[in-house]
């Protein structure tokens, strides 16, 4: 398994986790009783900032590592395979981002609050990250 | 499964050539390892620039590494 795709399980599974925690708790404040007039308490915007943080640090901990075991690959520019394998990721987590933002913007006419569709457009934006890694290592195994 | 259009003749030029491995042809055309094995395995076609570096390491024309089947 190249750098590369290694660099990319390892932010796939990060994203994955510290936004599931997140989004897991935002519900519930959001659709709980720890709220007032649709405004959460200051613990979700509290959770938000710890979970980036922790997200930065073991991004960079773990890329440490992985470049470590092959500091050559970690150095090397992209070749043409991977800017190309790049470039065709970005184009489904774009139509889930666009389709995705149009919904979330849908939100707001259906009474509920500009926190609600703040939340909207962030969880669309983890979703198009996922998609646009998760498309990386498919055509990393599928070869190209 | 489909059909590759491009096919090549890396792995055989490679062995001729004191069974050189993936990982030097990478070096010499500075591409990754797994970039050669994807075009060796034709699950990739490279570029023109690629192709004619492969071509160029082996000493070998063009065609004599790639070949287009219609």
């Amino acid at each position: 398994m190249s750098f590369r795709e290694k660099s990319t399980w390892v932010t796939f599974v990060l994203l994955l986790v510290t936004f599931a925690v997140y989004f897991g708790n935002a519900f519930f404040v959001l659709h709980g009783a720890n709220h007032v007039d649709g405004h959460p308490t200051s613990s979700l915007f509290h959770l938000f900032f710890q979970l980036v943080f922790w997200f930065i640090v073991l991004e960079i901990v773990m890329h440490i590592l992985i470049a470590a075991r092959t500091p050559k690959d970690a150095n090397a520019p992209l070749d043409e395979r991977e800017k190309l394998i790049a470039l065709k990721s970005m184009q489904p987590a774009f139509y889930v981002l666009l389709v995705g933002a149009f919904l979330a913007i849908g939100t707001l006419h259906l009474g509920t609050t500009t926190y609600h569709m703040a939340h909207s457009v962030l969880f669309v934006v983890w979703i198009a990250e996922l998609v646009r890694h998760g498309m990386q290592l498919y055509y990393f195994r599928r070869g190209g | 499964m489909r059909t590759p259009v491009i096919t090549n003749a890396i792995r055989r030029l490679r062995s001729e050539h004191g069974d050189m491995t993936q990982q030097e042809l990478a070096d010499y055309v500075g591409v990754t390892r797994q970039t050669i094995n994807a075009i060796e395995l034709e699950k990739y076609s490279p570029s023109l620039e690629v192709a004619f570096k492969i071509a160029a390491v082996f000493k070998t024309p063009l065609e004599k590494v790639f070949q287009y089947r219609d």
